[in-house]
């Protein structure tokens, strides 16, 4: 401020405009920085689609954009969970593959050569810098410095906790809905401000929107009604209040319904009856309002709490013996699972199979959010100072989001954003007062004394100032390098743990340079070439969306996991001996069986590993043929080697995971480099199945299913016939010989 | 938007059409008990026969005498109409004057009462009674090689069955001929031996090349067939581009010759007796076995050839490595297919790359005129040969460019191109980058080829003026200047209802 020569620029109306310029370029920066952040995988591969949800949802994008959205709305996929079929259009969330086939179509109509693979893929990364924007608009509401948007649009802008989701290629549903859930709710927080009808239909408008994209609009539903909840039960009732969660709660319930797969739940399932519930609510506290403004006194008032009380008690065992009795939906399974995390694994395991509805570990929360995780409590604290209606929402979200994503690794997606603002807000405090050369003077001390005058007493205390520039230089020093380094480590925890394609693995040879194994593209695109349009794909869920992005076969399970028995049938295949399974292969018109191997590799991710919950998936719907104890040594073990249980090694996944593995080693020397240990001399036999295809390092391993023998023999019999063995006699009756009369 | 590009297509082909020599090739309707007038005769025929690629590549030396008593143009060369479909690159020439070029070839549709379809060689002076001529005809065969044993394990050698006549199908009588047939190899286990055609051994075997003939064959009906069968080894895989699409991209403003190659590629060889085994394949690679199965696809590229890539229907195939050339020497794009295409397997693939427009195109004595030489196809180069079943060619050219022309280079020895009239030529217009009226695209359709087109030069002509140029930045200008006076028009609006 010293320069002079800059106060033309800095002051005045040019230096509002030129604030507002910088503000701009700053926030474009921003949003740059966060799509390049997100580049890395494909900067290091290629523009290729990542994991597994994704595939599906860039399969569904192309129908769409090759069928158009009606064929898309009404789509049967049949070449899923055969033989069942999906009712694909109905079951999905559309939103993602609209905007995507939208932004295509757009591009086509400037012909803009762009091929729907790469609109898919920047997507996310497209939409984070728009979130950074939102983020950035939302913090502005919570507080008059000017920095705590910009440090909270930064913030969003790169931390992992978001990028986990959103990094190029990662085209899921969370790609678009973090945006629209940090708008929807700086439109909610403008429109409480403003009391305004637009800003409470433009709420709804996104709402509607991130209902279309993603199941987690639950959240929204939830969380605004509790906000509205606290703020009546603070006696902070007002007309803005009313209108616009009255106008919210109409217009986006009206929306949400409008898609298929969400269709009548807002009226009939309880995750939402808490929304429905302060509906009703703010009309009772909004008439005793009302009746108050003409009768006053305090008698009536507490009459009219007491009715208030009455009724929503009330509508509440009303709503119990509503669910209890049917005509609302009870609570889904997901839900009871994030209150008791020991739940899913008892009751639903295919939820627990997942990893990321695993609890989160501790350090994830700073590895996902590095210095903002203590700064996050310093900020919901300056929340309570300061105390407005969005304050309180700040503080709701961030006590509910804490929970759920303690519970659930996934969640923690929905907490970075609210722990963005509060450590913005917290961050630029600390700047605000220490980034200043002036010293305060008595003036200002006034002033800030007249300000505080209004805020609540309790929170009214003498105004400090810093006067040492040698404190000031020492913390705005250390925080600067804070900043440096959780610049420094969200890079790093891109590169390292969010950028990996999954369906690509890279390595490198001794020389440095990088290796790509491509074992699972290699085998899908085999599929894709060299198998009948139509054969069926039997493998574990987690592949099927791949084999159906990729291989564009039928499959019999993927990612949806609707059926549960559908998967525990495959489980149950995977799981039994031979003769148990090839009925199951033969009902189900299954061709080829893959599966996955990482033991020549040392690639953890493979079936064996994954093969408990394959067993204990069977085993909840058939407790009486698969055990999980079956498959453990007598000393608890879970092992594959000599020692490994009669069951796991006439199992049909460990049977066409070593198939003829040894044969690639020295006589009794097959080593699994998974599970590091020294595998029997001896091949497994198959006679059901015949080895079809190995990928190069063997991670993919197809096989194809005999057709019944010719000859009308068990195939185990053809088996040792074409070996050469002689027939084994097939009972040794003990009894003395009779003749056979039938 | 579909609906929109086809009229502006139907508009745009009919004013360009009109400045071009684009050709469909149409085949001569005849009677259906139509004999070829007896007006000729081979004095001597002599057929090389070559089986060393995955396709037959015939050369047919035959001296022609006029015997009728005008002077004759003529001639007329038959197949079988099954086997007429797989005739590719067909050439004919004056033997003693090679330089002088191909003679007009047409063909015909087939004569229900012989099935035979004929190819008319148009002489291209009359013969004159009882003058010779020495033709050379050349063409190749394809998917005419059948596998035998159909099915083999994935170690073993692989063999090939390949079926033709003693006699060279004529339509006239011929005095005497022979065949040369060169094998790859001598392992040649099963081949027919004749017994009464003609003195001494039949054929003489002479290393990889066996000699049936020469036969008198004066008193032979022409057309007729004398079953000769051999079958030998041919330990590679017998590669069938199904389809070859190919787009050159030309652009002024980039300097950019921009190629893609999208193949379709099968193997035609024996399939896998059982299933694919991997441990065999890991140790029959470690020791380089010769094998049946594609294992590696080398590309070259013409020098200064750069950003290759090598991608398919899912991803970059990560399994390539580029060679570029320094300088002058052509760079090599070596290909490994995802997995090893084995007989009956297929596999599709783009391969890519750009070049310096400059060692392409340049600008005729006439200004605004233009003349582009490329390659017609590039395709890999393999010692077992490659065969294209159908090859579309297009050539995308500036948005703009029109009067187009297109010519095969000639040289004095077969290009592997059919003649000028034997590819399907159309013109259309093709939108992208913003185009607004779409870019001028030639489109060459032939069925049939070899890799021996390898070599084979595409010359096409254009017109491009410097207004053409000029639209697309012109345009763009337009278009966001309308687009900056539109938004400045809107903010003026006032549609606030308050009172100010």
């Amino acid at each position: 401020m010293a320069q002079s020569s800059l106060d033309v620029l800095l002051k005045g109306s040019s230096g509002k405009s030129t604030r507002g310029l910088l503000r701009i370029i700053i926030l474009l920066t921003i949003a740059a920085a966060a799509v390049a952040s997100r580049l890395f995988s494909v900067i290091r591969f290629e523009s290729i689609i990542h994991e597994f949800d994704p595939w599906f949802n860039f399969r569904a994008t192309k129908y769409l954009v090759q069928n158009g959205f009606y064929s898309f709305w009404d789509w049967f996929d049949d070449r899923t969970w055969h033989p069942l079929g999906r009712v694909t259009g109905g079951t999905l969330y559309p939103g993602l593959m609209v905007t995507s086939g939208v932004i295509y179509h757009i591009l086509r109509l400037l012909t803009i050569p762009v091929d729907i693979r790469n609109v898919c893929v920047l997507l996310a990364p497209g939409f984070s810098g728009l979130t950074a924007l939102a983020m950035y608009l939302l913090t502005r509401e919570m507080s008059h410095s000017p920095s705590a948007g910009l440090l909270a649009a930064a913030f969003m802008g790169i931390t992992p906790g978001y990028i986990s989701r959103s990094v190029a290629g990662s085209y899921d549903n969370e790609a678009i809905a973090i945006f629209l859930l940090v708008f929807t709710f700086f439109l909610w927080i403008k429109a409480v401000k403003n009391g305004s009808i637009m800003w409470g239909a433009l709420t709804a408008l996104f709402y509607g929107y991130m209902v279309s994209a993603w199941g987690g609009y639950v959240f929204i539903t939830n969380l605004i009604p509790l906000h509205v909840f606290v703020l009546l039960c603070m006696g902070r009732y007002s007309s803005r209040l009313y209108i616009s969660y009255t106008t919210w709660y109409a217009l986006g319930t009206l929306g949400s319904m409008q898609i298929p797969f969400v269709g009548f739940l807002p009226i009939r399932n309880s995750d939402h009856m808490s929304a429905l519930g302060v509906f009703g609510l703010i009309q009772l506290v909004a008439f005793a309002e009302f009746v108050r403004a003409y009768l006053p006194g305090k008698q009536f008032q507490k009459l009219l709490t007491s009715m208030v009380l009455l009724t929503f008690g009330l509508g509440f065992t009303g709503l119990i013996l509503l669910s209890v009795s049917g005509v609302i939906a009870p609570w889904s399974g997901r839900f009871y699972s994030l209150w008791d995390t020991g739940y899913a694994k008892i009751h639903i395991p295919i939820i627990a199979s997942v990893s990321e509805h695993q609890p989160t570990a501790w350090p994830a929360f700073f590895f996902d959010l590095n210095f903002l995780i203590w700064l996050f409590p310093a900020g919901v604290f300056m929340c309570f100072q300061n105390l407005k209606d969005e304050h309180v929402f700040v503080i709701i979200y961030a006590v509910l989001s804490s929970y759920f994503a303690g519970v659930m690794v996934r969640l923690m997606l929905t907490l970075t954003p609210i722990v963005c603002v509060a450590a913005a807000l917290a961050l630029s405090t600390i700047f605000d007062s220490f980034l200043v050369m002036t010293k305060p003077t008595p003036e200002s001390k006034e002033k800030a004394n007249a300000d505080k005058s209004k805020a609540f007493s309790s929170t009214k205390k003498p105004v400090v100032g810093i006067y040492s520039y040698f404190s000031k230089a020492i913390v705005t020093g250390s925080l600067t390098i804070y900043l440096l380094m959780f610049v420094a480590h969200c890079t790093w925890v891109t590169s390292n743990a969010y950028s990996s394609p999954s369906v690509v693995l890279a390595s490198r040879l001794p020389d440095g340079s990088q290796h790509i194994i491509d074992d699972y593209r290699e085998a899908y695109y085999w599929l894709r070439q060299n198998t009948e349009d139509n054969a069926k794909i039997m493998s574990w869920w987690d592949y099927g969306y791949q084999i159906g992005g990729m291989a564009d076969r039928p499959t019999l399970v993927d990612n949806n996991t609707w059926n549960n028995t559908h998967i525990a049938t495959v489980g149950k295949a995977m799981s039994s001996r031979e003769e148990v399974s090839y009925p199951i292969l033969r009902q189900h018109d299954v061709d080829y069986v893959l599966v996955v191997f990482g033991g020549l590799l040392g690639y953890s991710g493979d079936d064996l590993n994954k093969f408990l919950w394959m067993v204990r998936i069977a085993e909840g719907i058939w407790p009486d043929e698969i055990k999980e104890r079956d498959f453990f040594t007598a000393r608890g073990e879970y092992r594959v080697d000599e020692e490994a249980t009669p069951t796991m090694k006439n199992s049909l996944m460990y049977k066409m995971s070593y198939y003829n593995y040894n044969s690639l080693f020295p006589a009794g020397q097959a080593v699994d480099r998974v599970r590091g240990v020294k595998l029997p001399a001896e091949s497994p036999t198959l006679n059901t199945l015949e080895e079809a295809f190995t990928s190069e390092n063997w991670i993919i391993r197809i096989f194809k299913v005999k057709d019944l023998d010719n000859f009308g023999r068990d195939h185990s019999n053809a088996v040792s016939f074409d070996k050469g063995l002689k027939r084994k006699r097939a009972t040794k009756k003990k009894g003395p010989r009779v003749l056979r009369t039938e | 938007m579909r609906f929109f590009t086809a009229t502006v297509l139907g508009l745009l082909t009919s004013s360009l059409a009109a400045a071009t020599n684009l050709t469909s090739p149409s085949r001569l309707a005849l009677p259906a008990d139509f004999k070829p007038q007896q007006v000729f005769k081979n004095t001597n025929l002599v057929r090389n026969t070559n089986l060393e690629k995955g396709y037959v590549r015939e050369t047919i030396n035959v001296v022609v005498e006029n015997i009728d008593k005008q002077a004759q143009s003529d001639y007329y060369i038959p197949f079988p109409s099954d086997v007429f479909e797989r005739v590719g690159g067909f050439e004919v020439r004056d033997k003693k004057a090679t330089d002088k070029g191909r003679f007009v070839v047409d063909a015909t549709e087939v004569v229900s009462a012989s099935g035979n379809q004929y190819f008319i060689v148009h002489l291209p002076e009359p013969l004159a009674p009882k003058s010779q001529i020495t033709l050379g005809i050349s063409y190749s065969v394809l998917n005419s090689l059948s596998p035998r044993p159909a099915t083999i394990g994935q170690s073993d050698k692989q063999y090939l069955h390949y079926a033709f006549s003693a006699y060279v199908p004529s339509a006239y009588q011929t005095i005497t001929q022979k065949t040369k047939v060169k094998f790859p190899s001598t392992d040649v286990p099963d081949y027919t031996t004749t017994s009464d055609l003609k003195s001494g051994a039949d054929p003489e075997r002479k290393g990889a090349t066996f000699t049936y003939g020469p036969y008198d064959t004066a008193k032979v009906v022409p057309g007729t067939e004398y079953p000769i069968a051999v079958r030998y080894e041919f330990t590679n895989p017998v590669v069938t581009v199904h389809l070859l699409e190919r787009d050159l991209e030309v652009s002024h403003w980039g300097g950019n010759l921009a190629t893609e190659d999208r193949y379709w590629l099968r193997n035609n060889g024996s399939e896998l007796t059982g299933q694919f085994s991997r441990v065999d394949w890991t140790f029959a690679n470690y020791q380089r076995a010769p094998t049946s199965a594609v294992r590696e696809i080398t590309y070259p590229l013409k020098p200064g050839s750069v950003d290759p890539y090598f991608i398919d229907d899912i991803g970059n195939v990560s399994t390539s490595r580029y060679r570029p050339g320094n300088g002058k020497t052509a760079g090599n794009l070596e290909l490994k297919p995802r997995y090893p295409i084995f007989g009956g397997w297929n596999y599709s693939f783009k391969v890519g790359w750009n070049n310096d427009l400059a060692a392409f195109l340049r600008e005729t004595a006439k200004p605004d005129s233009w003349v582009l030489k490329v390659p017609f196809i590039q395709g890999p180069k393999a010692s077992e040969g490659v065969q294209y079943e159908r090859v579309v060619v297009r050539v995308v050219l500036p948005e703009g460019a029109h009067n187009v022309r297109f010519q095969t280079a000639e040289g004095s020895s077969s290009n592997g191109l059919p003649g000028a009239n034997q590819i399907h030529a159309s013109l259309s217009s093709f939108k992208t980058f913003m185009d607004t009226l779409g870019r001028t695209t030639l489109t060459l359709e032939v069925d049939g080829l070899t890799d021996e087109a390898r070599d084979a030069e595409l010359i096409v002509t254009y017109d491009y003026t410097l207004m053409d140029a000029l639209r697309k930045p012109l345009t763009l200008f337009g278009g966001l200047l309308s687009v900056f006076i539109a938004l400045w028009a809107i903010s003026n609006i006032d549609v606030s209802i308050k009172k100010r």
